[in-house]
């Protein structure tokens, strides 16, 4: 597996040209409206009368084409991850990847969970993660508010290290969706069925993994 | 007609399976798995035409999956509970996708989380598991925290 | 001289109407009880749209949605504004309103060229409106011209400068009713915005436009609305003295629209056109008619 290319910051922040630009850039993001997980349900109240997100100059747009920001939020399946990355790379550039939770930090809940990917940041990019089992609409709002203050900087480049980093990237995606191997160590059930009646036999716990050192 | 005079009718009609009363207005039929499509068709039948699921149960000590389906009655608001075993090791049941069609779905998850085949089902095509290559992973003998330690990683390794 | 005229008129038309927008959307944030964006966030909008990379299907639709912004520029430079003629014509409306269809036929062309199926089938709604609101329009046509005699823009505002009563708006007010209505649908606002409906199709033909073509929307978008509102000022509210004022009068009827926008909720495409045609057909046929039978 190819490690991350060593790249100084300095060389991939925006110049001074594109800062301008990230004056405009920065306060107006669209938004996709791409709910991917259980966190999705704090966008609406963020968005409407309450707690409005649109005077930031922050809306939703429907398609990966016009939108800006692309929201992760929440957990993160292996079939919503191929369809994630499909439409992070429809996405046209400038574009930004907000992790909505903990579940794209470190798993969250769903930490121990065969069907769930742990840390987006080795399949996507993420420019801002916002903690939370979901974050309220205040801390949805002042993420955003964060990331607008890292485009008006210049260093929110996340899209500028997936173009880099391409086969990085690529090389963790293609292990994850594209398996040839099964993960836990073989073992035929009936060779698994003698050692799991031995250790119960010899008093042990009953279900230690297939693949377990006995 | 009361719970003890239907589960009577029960067992006469289905020789061969174990009926009991359970709380309420519930039965419970133990049915061997040579019965299992004569049995559910038999209370279908006889009153019970509403299929609401089917359940597997992993026994790993008795070395057995269990498979359960539960029939309503809507004339009689009566709950049955038809309970059969096949071994862990090749389980095989009937499909009883004839007498209800959205029994395909259900058992199309069965075979998917805990490998039990059902032959005469048309459709046993993966519907949740992304390119799956492991055990079955509701068995209870499938380490989920270890899988996803391997396949995913978790931040303590990654932090030496 | 009048080259340079009509570039500023067009860049004006953009500018005008890109801040009767952020009016338009605040409007709506009030009407939600919200405080809205501020009132030039139009103009960052398209600002960062040309500042995107986009991508192009098929060199059609680069050139349709060029021929869509172009359209409505150009119905824009004929458009008199309080007797400034940026085009030396005097407003022939029968050619405004043949151009305006241009501008949309152009965008259909692009936007198909894109192959999304889903943007085919908001053009086959944008398509079916513009059906729907060009028969009302086009009687309302009809009805001034047995009233006036003429089909210009700018006679038509200098018959109604004598003040208030003078107005075409208070001596045809069923002409004024249904020219309202059909301006709901030349804007594409609710209840006649099948066209859009992000919910049902990803915004309709808007589904493949990112970067500088999704800009060219939203620049053409807000030319119509320059446009179409300058039209009904000059039909029915008498054009006016001066730029400013002009302005104004715009201003008010897009509230209007954008107010009733708030309030309703979308109609399905037959139901639109069905109302379009009985409601505001009808209203200028009966106006069609009074003209003829009073002038």
């Amino acid at each position: 597996m190819s490690d991350m290319l060593s790249i100084s910051r300095e060389e991939i922040l925006d110049g001074r040209w594109e800062r301008i630009l990230n004056f405009f850039r920065s306060r107006s993001l669209w938004m996709l409206y791409y709910c991917t997980g259980c966190g999705a349900i704090e966008l609406p109240p963020s968005m409407t009368s309450r707690f409005d997100l649109e005077r930031f100059g922050i809306g939703p747009m429907a398609t990966p084409r016009q939108s800006d920001i692309l929201l992760i939020t929440g957990y993160i399946s292996l079939k919503t991850l191929k369809r994630v990355v499909r439409t992070y790379e429809q996405m046209p550039e400038p574009k930004w990847v907000v992790g909505f939770g903990s579940c794209p930090i470190n798993g969250g809940i769903y930490w121990d969970s065969y069907a769930t990917v742990n840390h987006l940041e080795k399949y996507i990019p993420v420019d801002v993660s916002i903690a939370g089992c979901m974050p309220r609409p205040q801390a949805v709002i002042d993420g955003l508010q964060k990331l607008m203050r890292l485009i008006q900087r210049g260093e929110a480049v996340g899209y500028k290290k997936y173009q880099l980093n391409n086969q990085w990237y690529k090389t963790n995606q293609r292990e994850v969706l594209e398996r040839t191997e099964p993960v836990l160590a073989p073992a035929s059930s009936a060779r698994a069925e003698k050692r799991a009646r031995r250790a119960e036999a010899a008093g042990a716990l009953v279900g230690e993994p297939a693949g377990g050192a006995s | 007609m009361s719970i003890a005079e239907l589960a009577d009718r029960v067992a006469r009609e289905n020789p061969g399976c174990r009926v009991s009363e359970r709380y309420g207005n519930q039965l419970e039929l133990k049915s061997p798995v040579r019965q299992w499509v004569t049995t559910l068709s038999q209370l279908k039948t006889a009153g019970f035409e509403h299929l609401s699921n089917l359940a597997c149960v992993d026994w790993i000590d008795q070395d057995e999956l269990e498979l359960l389906a539960n029939l309503w009655s809507h004339a009689r608001r009566v709950h049955v509970t038809v309970k059969t075993r096949v071994p862990r090791e090749a389980p095989a049941v009937p499909t009883v996708h004839a007498l209800w069609p959205q029994a395909g779905v259900y058992e199309r998850e069965i075979h998917e989380f805990f490998g039990v085949d059902f032959p005469g089902n048309p459709e046993l095509e993966p519907m949740f598991l992304h390119n799956w290559k492991d055990l079955p992973p509701l068995r209870k003998d499938f380490d989920t925290r270890e899988y996803s330690r391997r396949a995913y990683g978790f931040l303590e390794e990654e932090q030496e | 001289m009048s080259v340079l005229k009509s570039i500023l008129a067009g860049f004006a038309a953009m500018a005008v109407g890109l801040f009767f927008m952020g009016v338009g959307r605040q409007i709506s944030a009030r009407l939600q009880r919200r405080v809205g964006p501020p009132l030039w966030q139009p103009y960052v909008d398209v600002i960062k749209c040309f500042a995107r990379k986009s991508t192009s299907h098929h060199f059609i639709m680069d050139l349709g949605s060029m021929m869509g912004l172009a359209g409505l520029v150009a119905a824009a430079t004929l458009l008199p504004v309080a007797g400034w003629l940026p085009f030396p014509s005097g407003g022939p409306l029968i050619v405004i309103l043949y151009l305006m269809p241009i501008g949309y036929l152009g965008m259909a062309m692009g936007v198909s060229a894109s192959g999304n199926p889903l943007a085919a089938i908001g053009i086959g709604r944008a398509l079916t409106l513009m059906v729907g609101y060009e028969v009302p329009f086009a009687i309302l046509l009809l009805s001034i011209v047995a009233a006036f005699n003429t089909s210009l823009l700018s006679v038509m505002a200098q018959v109604q400068s004598g003040g208030l009563g003078t107005w075409n708006a208070v001596r045809m007010p069923l002409g004024f009713i249904a020219a309202l209505i059909a301006m709901q649908a030349m804007l594409a606002e609710k209840p006649f915005d099948a066209m859009i409906a992000p919910a049902e199709i990803a915004s309709g033909p808007m589904v493949e436009l990112g970067g500088k073509f999704l800009g060219m929307a939203f620049l053409q978008h807000a030319v119509s609305i320059y446009v179409v509102t300058g039209l009904v000022v000059n039909m029915f509210l008498g054009g006016a003295a001066s730029v400013p004022v002009f302005f104004l009068k715009q201003l008010v009827l897009f509230s209007l629209t954008m107010g009733v926008n708030g309030i309703f909720a979308r109609f399905r495409i037959e139901q639109a056109t069905a109302f379009l045609w009985l409601s505001a057909g009808s209203l200028a046929l009966v106006q069609l008619v009074l003209n003829l039978i009073l002038y």
